[in-house]
């Protein structure tokens, strides 16, 4: 296995490299002048513009950007810097942090909720806690997060704290530890719960009508051995599947949650530095959420030996 | 291979796992609620400053606001919005061109140095040189000398000073302009003007980053460590024991606290997790009204909307006829109540409210009239279509749209509305003379002076180096400036910038739309929040409630 876990990393770093060059070039390809942006609505001097322009090599052509900056990765471990001279690494290094509990956080409330709510959903199938668990996802999937996370900031941050005198769920900021993240990891996963509802619940009905699924009823085992372990564990490879891609959609989808909540990620920063076309910061970022879709599938073609020893790696 | 029972443990609890350690790191210090003690930090909301804390390299709000508590400029603005004398002891000319800057005494830096007049000459030299690629550089541009330091793209300059520049002793600046201007000691309150102390630059003789984190200001506070950007989410300062002037009453501590969203922020100014907001968001401002009561507070702000004609270089908006048409066409009150929530006001001036030297009402072709505009347009023969441009990323499409409807209904005329990515874009085409309709601008203001409604907008030097994308230019104007900048005092001055702004709004190159007004709300734990000319919180008043 370890061969096969070589191999794909070996397999990404053309995956890597296509994509930050990819991100490279559409950065570059953004209207405006970056240096420009800078000054807001006034002009910026044009020879200090000139000047930020050469100390960032903005006046080169795309390729050469591209390779001064595989260069400094490569040679020197530097990420480049951002217009205000903070290097890239160190943007990184907090956020990256924030963001990627944020993303736990809403992942391990996906999972326990959606296959929860999904298992109830399918063991009472066509009857009224069935159907009115469908409707609440289709609820859950047209609510946009931004509109889910202004209102629950203002009911369970603001109103509930001045009702109870506590604060419950903080309104932002990623100070308190795990009770910072619980809010804004519900409203970013929001979305997600509804899919994998809805995916456990179809995942587990199909199973629940196979054939060793009616041959372990008939053999006498317990309905609760039945569907956890013959029934739940077979289902459970389309939803790893989801799970696994979505932890990548989550950090990458993480730019309005944290920016409702305050939270200082790298969603944010990602936002910003598209929005100035600091092509550092967006490249930088790209490469960290492409890593983490690799290892993500990774892991999930891993898990499949778990759920299913029939699988092998070669 | 098969995979073992020992991997499938660890595989299966790996998320888990993976998710506890996770949200164990990222701990950190979280200011209490309870309690109104002199060690619990006063809170206010902020913006990222866009840059490392250099005052030179400051010409944002956000960053300006987190300086003004670590300096102490040579001016302040009181309530009649004049410059009295702060760090300085006197300022005095007698020809408005050599200028004499007494320095108070016994003021000192935040690590003990004394502050001297050198210290200015050398903030001053160095945010001046272009190569040091200083973003408030072209505030000096009136200092003789200034030339020197800035030879144009290319090239180096051949000193490092500039001559109209003198420390004459440790407490006296002199500074020679090239030309008289009456509105010098106005400017001198602006960020940029700040002095820096002999540990701001290191060996190479440029200002460090190291200093650019954790500025040593000679102000009422002083940074408790050093701001990491992109990282750090406060800016933590305490009073700073030596300061000369008055300080804050009962309490001691400082805290900005970083914002993406300004309605998050003012979700906790609801829940007094923060204690002043000086910028509520438009969406806002009808709940806060009721939710804050005397706590909010509304006020001019010195900013102006127009919507500009590219004079220069499109001869259909060359008739004043019809540019009054189009500006009597618009029915700003409605906007600025309705489209903007009361977060703007009308305009009816080229100088704001917030400054002196407005006058209410002095816009005659600002105010609406549908059917003078109807009349006045098909007598000047407009062309039927208009165009209006935008940038999609500051909030201006729903006063466009509604300017164009108005236009439309009014004028009887086609409008086309067309969106901008971003503000740079418009300014490129305007710069290669490709954009040819009416474009949206914005100005905020550097110093509050009535010239800075003036020049640097529309004068004819402007074009080049400053913001006159309009292109506009007329000699009178010019002159009229001219002689504001030349006249005794800064009083006499005004009226001759009245007259350049009357000659403005004879010719509008612009049409001005709204004046921007400050929003802002404090908690029930502080009172007595004032924000002063500049858009930043006298500290000194401020009180814990």
């Amino acid at each position: 296995m370890g061969r096969y876990i070589l191999r794909r990393l070996i397999q990404a770093l053309p995956v890597l490299l296509g994509a930050t060059f990819f991100i490279f070039a559409i950065v570059f390809a953004l209207p405006g002048d970056p240096v420009a942006a800078l000054a807001g609505d006034k002009r910026q001097d044009p020879n200090i513009v000139a000047i930020i322009r050469e100390q960032y090599h903005l006046n080169d052509p795309l390729l050469v950007q591209y390779w001064h900056y595989i260069k400094g990765i490569v040679l020197e471990g530097d990420f480049g810097q951002t217009f205000a001279g903070v290097p890239v690494t160190q943007l990184l290094a907090g956020k990256l942090q924030v963001t990627l509990n944020l993303a736990l956080v809403a992942l391990t409330l996906e999972a326990i909720i959606g296959v929860l709510l999904g298992l109830w959903a399918a063991l009472r199938r066509g009857r009224a806690t069935d159907t009115a668990i469908l409707a609440s996802t289709l609820l859950l999937i047209s609510i946009p997060t931004l509109v889910s996370g202004f209102v629950l900031q203002l009911w369970l941050g603001v109103w509930l704290k001045h009702v109870t005198g506590t604060e419950f769920f903080p309104i932002s900021g990623a100070t308190q530890g795990l009770k910072s993240y619980l809010l804004p990891g519900f409203v970013l996963a929001g979305v997600s719960i509804a899919y994998l509802t809805r995916l456990t619940r179809t995942s587990l009905v199909e199973t629940l009508r196979s054939d060793y699924i009616r041959t372990a009823t008939a053999k006498g085992l317990s309905r609760r051995r039945v569907i956890g372990r013959h029934g739940l564990r077979n289902a459970l490879i389309p939803m790893v599947t989801y799970l696994g891609a979505d932890l990548g959609n989550l950090m990458g989808g993480a730019v309005i949650t944290e920016t409702i909540f305050n939270l200082p990620g790298i969603g944010l920063q990602l936002y910003n530095g598209v929005y100035l076309r600091e092509q550092p910061i967006v490249v930088g970022i790209v490469t960290v959420l492409v890593l983490v879709y690799i290892l993500a599938n990774l892991v999930v073609d891993l898990m499949y030996a778990v759920l299913d020893p029939r699988i092998r790696y070669e | 291979m098969r995979v073992t029972k020992g991997a499938q443990i660890v595989a299966s609890t790996a998320l888990l796992a993976v998710a506890v350690a996770a949200c164990g790191g990222g701990s950190g210090t979280e200011t209490g609620n309870s309690g109104t003690s002199a060690d619990t930090p006063v809170r206010m909301e902020l913006g990222e400053p866009q840059n490392l804390l250099v005052p030179s390299n400051t010409t944002e709000s956000e960053g300006a606001e987190a300086l003004a508590a670590v300096f102490e400029p040579l001016v302040n603005y009181n309530e009649n919005k004049e410059a009295v004398e702060a760090a300085a002891e006197s300022i005095t000319s007698d020809d408005n061109k050599v200028w004499t800057i007494k320095l108070k005494s016994g003021y000192t830096w935040h690590n003990g140095e004394p502050m001297i007049a050198q210290n200015y000459v050398d903030a001053w030299n160095f945010a001046a040189n272009q190569e040091n690629a200083q973003g408030a550089g072209y505030f000096f541009g009136r200092i003789d000398g200034y030339a020197d330091l800035n030879p144009g793209e290319g090239k180096t300059p051949s000193t490092k000073e500039m001559k109209g520049l003198k420390a004459v002793d440790d407490t006296t600046l002199q500074v020679t302009l090239t030309a008289p201007f009456s509105q010098f000691k106005t400017m001198l309150g602006y960020t940029a003007f700040y002095p820096l102390p002999k540990a701001a630059f290191g060996a190479d003789g440029k200002v460090t980053d190291a200093y650019g984190e954790q500025p040593i200001g000679q102000g009422m506070f002083k940074l408790d460590k050093p701001y990491k950007k992109g990282t750090d989410q406060s800016i933590d300062l305490t009073v700073y024991d030596k300061y000369p002037g008055k300080k804050p009453n009962g309490w001691t501590k400082l805290q900005f606290k970083l914002y993406n969203s300004s309605e998050t922020a003012y979700n906790d100014l609801q829940g007094d997790n923060i204690d002043i907001h000086d910028s509520l968001p438009a969406s806002a401002i009808a709940s806060a009204k009721t939710a804050l009561g005397e706590r909010y507070q509304d006020q001019p702000d010195a900013g102006i909307g127009y919507i500009g004609f590219p004079l220069q270089y499109n001869d259909e908006y060359k008739d004043i006829k019809m540019r009054e048409a189009i500006s009597m066409a618009i029915d700003r009150k409605t906007i600025a109540e309705t489209v903007f929530s009361g977060t703007r006001a009308p305009a009816d001036d080229f100088i704001n409210p917030a400054i002196a030297g407005y006058r209410q009402g002095a816009c005659a072709a600002c105010s609406y009239n549908p059917g003078k505009a109807k009349e006045q347009y098909a007598a000047a023969n407009g062309p039927k279509m208009l165009e209006l441009g935008y940038n999609a990323d500051g909030g201006h499409k729903e006063w466009i749209e509604a300017v164009a409807n108005n236009l439309r209904a009014n004028l009887g005329v086609e409008v086309t509305v067309k969106p901008f990515e971003k503000f740079a874009s418009i300014l490129d085409d305007l710069d290669a003379k490709k954009y040819k309709g009416m474009f949206r601008m914005g100005w905020a203001i550097d110093y509050p002076s009535a010239e800075n409604y003036l020049t640097p907008i529309f004068s004819t030097g402007a074009i080049k180096t400053g913001s006159n994308y309009a292109g506009y230019t007329n000699p009178e104007f010019d002159k009229t400036v001219a002689k504001g900048d030349q006249a005794p005092t800064a009083e006499e001055g005004l009226k001759f910038y009245q007259q350049a702004d009357d000659i403005l709004i004879k010719d509008l190159p612009y049409i001005p739309v709204y004046f921007y007004r400050n929003n802002s709300g404090y908690s029930t734990k502080v009172k007595n929040v004032k924000i002063n000319l500049l858009n930043q919180v006298e500290w000194v008043d401020v009180e814990k409630a």
